[in-house]
């Protein structure tokens, strides 16, 4: 594509260099020696560069300076050619003396989209595409590749649902479908499989795009139905190049929960006692001293978190060999103590262009995270750890005067301390991953190509924990738990890719047809152990022999596919496009194994039309509609059979065990794929010269025959089905525009917006009108926090409706006082549960702009969601009277009910209910997500390209009405098994909050 | 020049094609799309050996343990005259059985539903895959033995919910039919009782190779769960007053044959709440725990039944007015830690179970290798006792069955007659169930008794402390949890749990 586009230009050249010539055919022109030097942006010489005079095969090469002399008549026409900038052409005229500058060529890249086994001019899609390409984040601090997404394309959702170094980050792609099985979106990356985008170091890639519409997914077939991200990586180009970047991170908490300060809390439990007629808690002395030296336990568990990131990279390449090697590593502190993460990982990108008709290229990448005192592995069965420490009493320090840590309290939260827990905790992850693909591509004859793609992946995770949270001199507070793990995973992926391309006259076809095949094996084994009594990790084999458990784990799956492709347009406005994918897989009984995916998309552009080609307004105009259906086989590997547990333990003496088994699992041999049907209409605009483009698309997409994973009522043993409907419809916009392009100043803006509405249509039988979710409360009573019902969108939270308090002139049903909280009642006066709220945002937007005046480049990016809630349990557990949660916390216990003043707040001691909408609070919120100020100070010593410096912030300003840290971070459920994140977003039980960052770095290019 | 361009694109092709072959075989092979089998932990599907039923079988008991561990099993009895909870913090569960004021959403009530279910449908699963085995060359009785198992522990999990809720859904399948309605409650007895006399029919007279305490189930557990049966039947709702004189039968049986089945009362009273007698003679079936286990200790007991004052949870303490009522004497003290000052307890000021605690320094935490005791042999007596005058037919070893109790109850040998405390004349079904209310205090099951005799209104409104002071203020103290709702029948049975209702939308039919 790019190559045509390319020989458009030297056509169009050519006849304005032919018209020259018959004009001044009559004239004769004396040669010359023309001297001159060719350089880059930063007006360094670039050495190699070819200098041929135009029609002839006369030419010269550029000295290291990039300096060249070349004998030309003043009629010439110099083509000042090099790989990876934009060809020139100046008409020798008199001049005698040239400088060129040549532009880098990005133009090409930025045009060219990704769709799935081969690429495309935007200009001629079909589907909807959202495209990320590095300018748009280079000028900011990037660690990880999910940031540079996150508010960047329309229709993709990216929630960073926990602050934790390393921590994972949700991305949707046009909404959730599924309702057990996984909704993450397929990584592609240079065309292999389940990449990991954690693991990407930002700085290798090239451009990321988002494929969201079926017609574009369909050829990703039973894998795409939560949409792909193809991710492709650097090449080389060009003269030799470093780049060197460092830039130092200093994280702290972004904003504090409000609760009560040590000397409060203690006023207010003395007041409380005297009013129950019990004799005060704390003497006056003692809340003095706690006013003098308070105890804030936010203070404990956050610190200020300070981090480095380092990266390198080399690369150029000739016609022949292109390369891009780059080395990468970051090492973060978390803004909770004795948290961290680290990453180095490595690239090497090359490719060889064998003769005319091969190339072979080679892409290795291997990396190494470290994770230390992972949050979410503590025990959160009664909140998680920032849950913990906020419901921790405030009036005892972490340690006594001994400096022994004080484990428990009368007061407060009925848990072992959780900073002394942290504190004595070393849990260590380890994950190895290397990643090999070979890209080979053998041009049979003209237009017609063989492309194998063949790639390994394989990931190694050892995890190794001591984990103390209870009172070692205790057994029975299970004190000391142990755990190693050791995960071993590995993939791999050929794809045999023919592709064949060919014009008649205004018809242009392009025939894609691949075989393809895939598979991957995990395994995982391990020990755990409790109350050993040793000082660390390596003291396991010391505990109890009684306690240790080992467990072995393993899964496998493989997916065949054919899959066929059509693209015709005619006459650069007429743009068809169809695709079917055929996919086996071993997830299904033989008979619902194999799967079609069919997909069919029109684009007409009115480009070539009178009122674009000569009218003011529009400069690019183009319609857009597809339809395309896509799978998914995110069930167990074993959901086809039936599955049991051994070794359960029980004991008939009271000494000895004995084995049971019972069943986990009913086998359906009825298993098929879960199908997403959608629609997709999209415009794409130009204005004022394309300096301004809007795209818009709407969509509708329905899931079906999901792939639900439930308990069969009255069983422990569970069943995968294929039951229900979900659909989502929403819009995606897309505006950018150059407002401001002048010589020194520039100013690029960016903004996208995803509106979505998700809705379930139905569920397993007829009748069946809700599932309640299996995300229970912390406050000892294990009421469901979550519900997914038919007709609202997928995740409610489940609970109460709160109206406030009882007064005591009202008519009080038995068992209430006044001042007791009131909760919606049924006409037969049962409290009403129900849905109450939703987590996931229906709207979210991201605005960028980048400015550029002289040496000057400013970004900011603002990025917001709205219209969702937060089930914020943490608020609830302040408020105490509750499970473990014995005193209110929260500063309203100044403002609680009493017969004098009856307030809506609950009377101090009256019981509280976490699961109520008392503790859902509107989650909306806009983030200045970035600012980054940086200078460019040129080349300022021989072989110095440029040297940039820069300062920025992330998160520094949020604008929201939602009480606790940070409305984006919500907890992982404590049983992943059987909800996936998607049905329980938005539920607080003290995540790790969403730290602020400052940045200070430095970017040397050579 | 054109035969040269045809001869390379041919030997382009040939290239290709070999290429394209190689390929294709290799991926052949490796495009394994049938799993292997033998990776999968596949649950038989009928049973291929004795081991299988075995394991199969002891996974019945580990439901049962998952059911027991916590109060979830014991929650309904919370609402006798004997029991009370914390007023405040988590224990609104309990407070709602204490109050009477029982919502579907209480999360105990749905723990105990599924649990019991759960055990009913690995029964189920039991039973029918050891259909198997009858055409094996199998010893036979071991194979009937673990059947009888099965039915005895199905029939102990439907009597059980049907203490509680009344009419329930009785499932006989494996496979959980979605459209299950409510059985009468006449069938629902109907059907314990057939499975009860099925597991009488295939159990031995003991257990092979188990401890004293029935922890496998014997022919006098299955008789002996039948008498508590038939006393249920007899009394509140059916009011089948036939059903007293096979109580009684029942009760003869088992304690005419008490030698073969190894029931004995122990002789101390205070020796069955240490942990060291978990397993003893009295037990007539008993739910087991292990504490040097992995994962297998009961925590129930310990600081459940401490107050705050002493680091405790509060979770199932004493009332007040009962504990004044109850006969001072040793049995008094085997109940209570009476050398507690519960009267200036701080934060709830109310008597604590030493059956809850076991005696001071027996348990340090919740955590306790103690064992439950399903029903003990002094039930058995007692309900001789009672049936035997209920049904018009009682004789010496009557009066014998229920001066057994009131001789230990006294600290004295509970074998040797006694004229001191020995009873020979009077009501003997009332004297037995004033024994019952003292002997069971605090074993979750004094709440099942009122419902059988139609008496909850009369013991609940008798619930105000008469005499116990506030040493600081000298005030009488009051019951913290009062009673909110009502103490008709129409409040005797729990609602169906939420989650019953919503798993199963016919039970509400």
């Amino acid at each position: 594509m790019r190559e045509k586009l390319l020989r458009g230009t030297i056509s169009k050249y050519f006849i304005k260099g032919l018209l020259i010539v018959l004009l001044f055919s009559g004239k004769l022109y004396a040669q010359q020696t023309v001297t001159g030097k060719v350089v880059d942006n930063n007006d360094i010489g670039i050495p190699g560069v070819n200098v041929t005079i135009q029609g002839t095969s006369i030419g010269e090469i550029t000295d290291f300076d990039g300096n060249f002399s070349i004998n030309a008549s003043s009629d010439n026409v110099l083509v000042i050619s090099y790989v990876g900038y934009t060809t020139e052409k100046i008409t020798v005229g008199n001049q005698t003396n040239i400088v060129v500058k040549l532009k880098e060529d990005v133009e090409s890249l930025d045009d060219v989209v990704v769709i799935g086994y081969g690429t495309r001019r935007k200009s001629d899609l079909t589907g909807a595409v959202s495209q990320v390409t590095t300018k748009s984040f280079e000028s900011q601090p990037v660690t990880r590749v999910e940031e540079a997404i996150q508010g960047r394309a329309a229709g993709v959702t990216v929630a960073r649902n926990n602050g934790a170094p390393g921590a994972g980050v949700k991305i949707r792609v046009r909404g959730a479908n599924s309702i057990t099985g996984n909704n993450s979106p397929l990584v592609v990356i240079d065309g292999i499989f389940g990449g990991d985008l954690r693991t990407i170091n930002p700085n290798d890639i090239a451009s990321i795009d988002v494929l969201k519409d079926a017609s574009a997914l369909a050829i990703y077939g039973s894998r795409g139905s939560n949409g792909v991200i193809i991710v492709t990586t650097k090449k080389g180009s060009g003269k030799t190049k470093v780049n060197i970047e460092h830039f130092t991170t200093i994280a702290e908490v972004s904003r504090r929960v409000d609760v009560l300060s040590s000397s409060e809390f203690a006023t207010l439990r003395n007041r409380n006692r005297i009013a129950a007629g019990a004799a005060p808690t704390f003497t006056d002395d003692e809340i003095a001293g706690l006013r003098e030296n308070p105890i804030d336990y936010q203070d404990e568990l956050f610190k200020t978190g300070v981090s480095s990131t380092t990266q390198a990279s080399i690369s150029g390449g000739d016609e022949k060999f292109k390369y891009f090697i780059s080395g990468n590593y970051v090492d973060q502190e978390g803004i909770v103590i004795t948290t961290g993460y680290e990453r180095s990982s490595l690239r090497s990108n090359l490719s060889a262009n064998v003769n005319d008709r091969l190339s072979v290229g080679l892409n290795m990448f291997a990396s190494r995270e470290f994770f230390a005192n992972n949050v979410d592995s503590f025990n959160r069965f009664k909140g998680g750890l920032v849950l913990r420490a906020l419901t921790w009493d405030p009036t005892s320090p972490v340690r006594d005067e001994n400096g022994d840590f004080i484990l428990r309290s009368n007061l407060a939260n009925n848990g072992f301390n959780p900073i002394a827990g942290i504190l004595r905790t070393t849990r260590e992850t380890v994950n190895d991953r290397f990643n090999a693909n070979i890209d080979i591509k053998y041009e049979l004859f003209d237009g017609f190509t063989y492309n194998l793609v063949a790639g390994i992946n394989t990931w190694n995770s050892v995890t190794q924990s001591f984990r103390v949270e209870g009172d070692t001199t205790d057994d029975a507070s299970t004190h000391t738990n142990l755990d190693f793990n050791n995960g071993k995973f590995s993939a791999f992926q050929i794809s045999n890719i023919l592709n064949w391309k060919k014009s008649f006259g205004n018809h242009n076809l392009d025939v894609t047809a691949v075989y393809e095949f895939q598979g991957n094996e995990g395994t995982s084994n391990g020990y755990s152990t409790f109350n050993v009594a040793g000082p660390g990790f390596f003291f396991g084999d010391v505990g109890d022999i009684a306690n240790e458990n080992f467990f072995n784990n393993g899964g496998k799956r493989t997916i065949q596919s054919y899959l066929g492709r059509v693209q015709y347009d005619f006459n650069n406005s007429l743009y068809l496009t169809g695709s079917l994918r055929v996919d086996q897989s071993s997830v299904f009984p033989q008979d619902n194994r194999t799967a079609y995916f069919p997909s069919a998309a029109i684009a007409y552009s009115f480009n070539n039309m009178d009122f674009i080609e000569n009218g003011n307004t529009f400069s690019n105009l183009k319609i857009r509609g597809g339809y395309g259906e896509v799978g998914n086989q995110n069930a167990r590997e074993d959901a086809q059979f039936g599955q049991s547990a051994r070794g359960l333990l029980f004991s008939f003496d009271g000494e000895t065990t004995v084995n049971g088994q019972a069943d986990t699992q009913l086998g359906n041999p009825n298993l098929k794929w879960e199908t997403t049907r959608q629609y997709n209409v999209g415009l794409d605009m130009g204005f004022v010269n394309n300096r301004i483009n809007l795209s818009v698309d709407y969509y509708q997409k329905n899931t079906v025959d999901l792939l639900l994973s439930r308990q069969i009522p009255t069983t422990t043993v569970s069943i995968t089905e294929n039951i229900g409907e979900v659909e989502n419809k929403g819009i995606d916009i897309s505006l950018s525009a150059d407002i401001v392009q002048t010589k020194n100043f520039n100013w690029n803006s960016n903004f996208v917006l995803s509106k979505i509405n998700n809705e379930v249509i139905s569920l397993t039988s007829p009748d069946q009108e809700r599932i309640i979710g299996n995300i229970l409360s912390i406050d000892g009573t294990t009421n469901a926090l979550n519900v997914i019902e038919v007709g609202s969108p997928l995740g409610e939270f489940y609970g109460l409706t709160y109206l406030g308090t009882w007064k005591s002139t009202d008519d009080l049903p038995t068992g209430i006082q006044p001042g007791d909280a009131r909760y919606l009642r049924d006409e037969d006066g049962e409290r009403v549960l129900g849905a109450i709220g939703n987590g996931t945002p229906t709207l979210t937007w991201g605005f960028n702009n980048t400015f550029d005046y002289k040496n000057w480049n400013l970004n900011i990016f603002v990025q917001a969601a709205h219209d969702f809630e937060v089930y914020n349990q943490v608020e609830g557990a302040l408020n105490g009277g509750s499970g473990d949660f014995r005193d209110n916390l929260s500063p309203n216990s100044f403002n609680v009910w009493t017969p004098e003043n009856e307030t809506e707040i609950p009377r101090a001691g009256a019981n509280n209910l976490l699961n109520s909408s008392r503790y859902v609070e509107d989650g909306s919120y806009i983030r200045l997500s970035n600012v980054t100020l940086g200078y460019n100070f040129g080349s300022f010593f021989k072989g110095l390209d440029s040297a940039q410096v820069y300062v920025s912030g992330q998160n520094l300003f949020l604008i929201t009405d939602y009480s606790g840290y940070d409305p984006e971070v919500t907890s992982n459920p404590l049983n992943p098994n059987q909800s996936n994140g998607d049905v329980g977003s938005g539920i607080n039980l003290g995540a790790f909050p969403n730290p602020r960052t400052y940045n200070l770095g430095v970017k040397l290019g050579f | 020049m054109k035969m040269i361009q045809f001869k390379n694109k041919l030997k382009q092709l040939f290239t290709f094609v070999v290429s394209l072959m190689m390929f294709s075989t290799l991926l052949q092979s490796c495009a394994e799309l049938d799993p292997d089998l033998t990776e999968f932990n596949a649950p038989p599907g009928s049973y291929e050996s004795l081991a299988d039923q075995e394991e199969g079988i002891v996974g019945v008991y580990q439901g049962l343990f998952t059911a027991a561990r916590f109060n979830d099993i014991y929650a309904p009895a919370w609402g006798g005259d004997d029991m009370t909870t914390n007023f405040g913090a988590n224990k609104a569960d309990f407070r709602e059985f204490d109050q009477r004021n029982v919502t579907p959403g209480n999360a105990r009530l749905g723990n105990n539903w599924n649990n019991s279910l759960n055990i009913i449908n690995r029964a189920n699963t039991v039973i029918s895959r050891s259909q198997g085995l009858f055409q094996l060359d199998v010893d036979m009785e071991i194979v009937e033995l673990r059947i009888g198992e099965a039915f005895f522990l199905r029939g102990l999990m439907l009597q059980h919910l049907s203490r509680i809720h009344g009419r329930i859904p009785i499932l006989l399948d494996p496979v959980v039919d979605p459209d299950v309605t409510l059985s009468s409650q006449q069938e629902v007895f109907e059907q314990v009782e057939s499975d009860f006399l099925e597991a009488e029919r295939l159990l031995p007279d003991v257990y092979p190779g188990v401890n004293p305490g029935a922890p496998r189930p014997n022919k006098g557990t299955a008789r002996a769960l039948l008498a508590r049966l038939y006393m249920d039947w007899a009394g509140f709702p059916l009011n089948d007053m036939s059903k007293y004189a096979a109580a009684a039968q029942s009760a003869k049986q088992v304690i005419d044959n008490s030698g073969a089945h190894g029931f004995l009362l122990l002789s101390d009273l205070e020796d069955l709440w240490r942990q060291e007698n978990a397993s003893n003679t009295e037990g007539v079936f008993s739910i087991t725990f292990c504490s040097s286990c992995p994962n297998l200790d009961n925590r129930k007991y310990g600081i459940l039944g401490l107050p705050a004052d002493l680091l405790g949870w509060q979770e199932s303490l004493a009332e007040i007015k009962f504990f004044e009522d109850f006969p001072v004497g040793p049995r008094k003290e085997a109940t209570y830690r009476t050398e507690l000052q519960w009267e200036a307890f701080s934060d709830q000021k109310n008597p604590v179970f030493k059956k809850i605690t076991g005696p001071a320094g027996d348990i340090a935490q919740f955590s306790s290798s103690r064992f439950d005791f399903w029903m003990r042999y002094a039930e058995v007596l007692l309900i001789y006792a009672e049936a035997s005058g209920r049904s018009g037919n009682v004789t010496p070893q009557s009066w014998e069955a229920l001066n057994m109790i009131r001789r230990r109850a006294e600290g004295l040998p509970f074998a040797t007659p006694n004229p001191s405390v020995d009873l020979t004349s009077g009501d003997i079904a009332e004297l037995a169930v004033t024994e019952r209310k003292w002997e069971f205090a605090g074993e979750f099951s004094r709440w099942y008794d009122l419902v059988r005799l139609q008496r909850v209104e009369q013991a609940l409104s008798d619930r105000q402390p008469q005499v116990s002071t506030d040493p600081a203020t000298g005030a009488i103290i009051n019951e913290r949890n009062s009673i909110l709702g009502s103490l008709g029948t129409d409040n005797y049975y729990a609602p169906l749990p939420q989650i019953a209702l919503d798993e199963l939308p016919n039970l509400a039919n």
